[in-house]
């Protein structure tokens, strides 16, 4: 059974790479779809994931960074230092604003750090200062790059000058990236108010984050403390809960494609073999084995479409990225199983077509010639 | 062309399908342009419905929903006194994250004088904030999450009553809601500050030299509110244009292929009768023609059939999640056309090949 599906899809080669490249294609607008949101979910949280922090202490209410703002007294910073488990902290001022350079205006998260900040800083340096003295800028790597800046030139935050210190890495995404400053600074450009947006904590080693992030919530009462993992989680459900509707909806058009185009493949494929059908059933073959014989081509070309569809995307993922585009594409293994399952689906709908062609065919016809 | 509408036709249940094909596939395309422009339209509504011509910003900043921008005391008087402006109405803006029957929803919260305007421009229900603890919030969104007037509301640790429901205020990406400006002034800790000035000139005023005098104060700088709004689409363009582009590149070589697919299978099994054609004299061109006609064919009534889906899915879309806005414009469904046209002829070309090569003595030797 599987030979004959094999040997009656593979019989005309261009009519079965047409279908598969249908098929990939089809499969290949899900992949990218969930990748492109995938890879948004990574970048988001990358500053979060790299911040060195253990706890995230926000205004109480706030439990996410980006799009959102938060606001604490800087009186916070003691009250936490003395709670015990906490090895030191870090407080950080963040909005978002642009970097500019001439004519072109870059988005840039902006964050304000103490002198010699042990959390929150830049965690990959390509070149220069890890740490922004008064006066001084650290900007995206990718940023300076495209806008012809190097170490030592002036960017404009905030409407003012700034001395590009050093230059950081993996700090941006498509539509914006990493500028640091010191505190100071970001105060004054400010208007001078003595808040802070975030504080960082570094936990002492045998202390139990979400333990202390409770006891930190407790004890000052109108903070909102996580962890980093429970921060960073929640900033991706940003991402998921935006998504989830634009998702399912391409999610649904996809499919409808993918079933379109093999439901095609296989009803022609079939048709064209509709007399040799014919003459197995004048030889006595049962419906049953020849409808196998349909589902198994429609699960073959469907399972080789899907493959073909993952390496497709994953070669866009890195020719976009080879472009400087710096849009993440992360194929997930659980966007694999949504995909497979939707081909499997797929393979077995797009057969009844082509099955009750086989049941109404009559073995008396191939004597008539037909 | 009586020849390609038989071949083609032969089998209906063929034809169905791939019009159904190429029809899901430019559906797709119209439907992610028609998405994108909504959303462009949802993201300027505040500036299109505010009041003035002119925005004050901080300085630096040129758009509204990106950076956060955050005046230097003393503007409100400042811009009053150049000449040319005729009333200012400063406002308080953040982004914030909502959290909704344990959905994260971002919103834009505003922060606004209800003596000077900025607010709301339509209430579907209720009325403005006369408190620092009432809120007017969105009725799309309300709805969604059976919010309703007199509810309480809490937002990074404060309470709110609602008090109003605002219309055309929603966006999938940032429903506006809207507070007293002194609220937000307290829930932020940034005291008689403001984000962003909205400036009515005088009547007859020329914006660009008002726009020039108003640059001069320091620490801010005056953007017209068409640039301003050109702005804030350019940098939703830029989140969005290569993903879409990407996704109409595949939908585009998926209705390709469909098209392909049919015409390659009609003119192969044809093959036996086009030899014949070629046989009896018809030339290359007679046949190419034949075949051109048969994937023309296919693809327009592709097209309309998409155009129709597309309408009606953007429709149905609507009603079941009014956030989000998808608006057809009569240039995409022309482009579409277009569209088909082209995966028409890029479709024939391998079919076309097939014949080409046909001698026509394979005819007499079967």
């Amino acid at each position: 059974m599987i030979m004959l599906s094999v040997h009656n899809l593979f019989q005309n080669k261009i009519r079965l790479s047409i279908s598969i490249g249908g098929v990939a294609l089809a499969l290949s607008l899900i992949f990218s779809l969930n990748a492109i949101f995938a890879g948004v979910e990574e970048r988001i949280t990358a500053y979060i994931n790299n911040s060195g922090a253990d706890i995230f202490i926000a205004q109480s209410g706030v439990q996410n960074m980006h799009m959102a703002s938060s606001s604490m007294p800087e009186t916070v910073e003691d009250e936490v230092k003395t709670i015990p488990g906490v090895e030191f902290v870090t407080p950080i001022n963040y909005v978002p604003n642009m970097v500019v350079v001439g004519d072109e205006r870059n988005l840039a998260y902006i964050i304000g750090l103490p002198p010699d900040a042990k959390l929150g800083g830049p965690w990959k340096i390509f070149k220069g200062s890890r740490h922004p003295k008064s006066g001084e800028a650290i900007i995206d790597r990718f940023v300076a790059e495209k806008t012809g800046i190097s170490i030592g030139d002036e960017v404009e935050i905030f409407g003012r000058q700034f001395v590009v210190a050093g230059l950081s890495e993996e700090t941006a995404s498509l539509v914006n990236s990493f500028a640091f400053i010191s505190r100071s600074d970001f105060s004054t450009v400010r208007g001078g108010a003595n808040t802070i947006n975030f504080l960082l904590v570094k936990a002492r080693p045998e202390e139990n984050p979400e333990k202390l992030a409770k006891t930190i919530e407790s004890q000052l009462g109108n903070v909102t403390a996580r962890t980093t993992a429970a921060f960073s989680s929640l900033e991706q459900k940003v991402v998921k809960d935006m998504s989830t509707d634009v998702i399912n909806l391409m999610n649904l058009i996809g499919f409808l494609i993918g079933l379109a185009v093999t439901a095609l493949t296989i009803y022609t494929a079939t048709l064209s073999r509709r007399s040799e059908y014919g003459v197995m059933k004048a030889l006595g073959a049962r419906n049953s084995y020849l409808y196998s014989t349909v589902i198994t081509q429609a699960l073959i070309s469907v399972a080789i479409g899907f493959v073909v569809g993952a390496i497709f995307t994953w070669l866009v993922s890195i020719i976009i990225q080879g472009l400087g585009l710096n849009l993440t594409m992360n194929i997930t293994a659980l966007s694999l199983i949504k995909v497979g399952s939707l081909a499997l689906l797929i393979g077995c709908i797009s057969a009844v077509l082509p099955i009750r062609q086989i049941s109404k065919l009559d073995p008396a016809m191939i004597f008539r010639g037909r | 062309m009586l020849l390609a509408y038989r071949n083609l036709s032969q089998d209906k249940t063929r034809l169905a399908i791939s019009v159904i094909g190429i029809a899901l596939a430019l559906m797709l395309i119209l439907l992610l342009n028609g998405f994108l422009t909504g959303l462009n339209r949802q993201v300027t509504s505040y500036l299109s419905n505010s009041p003035g011509s002119l925005v004050v910003a901080q300085k630096g900043i040129r758009n509204m929903l990106g950076a956060t921008s955050l005046l230097p005391q003393g503007v409100v008087a400042d811009s009053l006194a150049i000449e040319g402006v005729e009333k200012v109405v400063p406002i308080l803006s953040q982004f914030v994250i909502l959290d909704l029957h344990d959905k994260k929803q971002p919103a834009y919260l505003i922060g606004y004088d209800p003596d000077s305007g900025g607010g709301p421009w339509q209430l579907a229900a209720g009325r403005k904030p006369q408190t620092d603890s009432e809120i007017v919030f969105d009725e799309v969104l309300a709805k969604r999450h059976n919010l309703q007037t007199t509810d309480i509301f809490k937002l990074m640790g404060e309470s709110y009553t609602i008090v109003g429901l605002s219309k055309g205020t929603s966006s999938w990406m940032t429903s506006f809601i809207f507070v007293r400006k002194t609220a937000i002034e307290k829930l932020l800790r940034i005291p008689q500050t403001a984000s962003f000035l909205l400036v009515v000139p005088n009547n007859g005023a020329n914006l660009e030299e008002l726009s020039a005098r108003l640059d001069a104060i320091t620490g801010i700088n005056a953007v017209t509110k068409t640039e301003m709004a050109a702005n804030d689409i350019s940098l939703f363009s830029k989140v969005f244009s290569v993903p879409l582009r990407l996704m109409v590149a595949i939908s585009f070589l998926i209705g390709t292929m469909v098209v392909g697919l049919v015409i390659y299978t009609a003119t192969v099994e044809r093959q036996k009768e086009y030899g014949v054609l070629k046989a009896i004299g018809a030339s290359n061109g007679t046949l190419y023609r034949v075949v051109i006609f048969q994937a023309l064919i296919a693809a327009l009534v592709g097209s309309v059939a998409g155009v129709s889906f597309a309408l009606g899915l953007a429709k149905l879309i609507m009603v079941i999640r009014p956030q989000f806005l998808i608006v057809l414009n009569l240039s995409d469904v022309a482009w579409t056309l277009v569209t088909g046209i082209i995966m028409a002829l890029a479709a024939g070309f391998f079919p076309a090949r097939v014949v080409a090569r046909l001698a026509p003595a394979t005819v007499f030797r079967k």
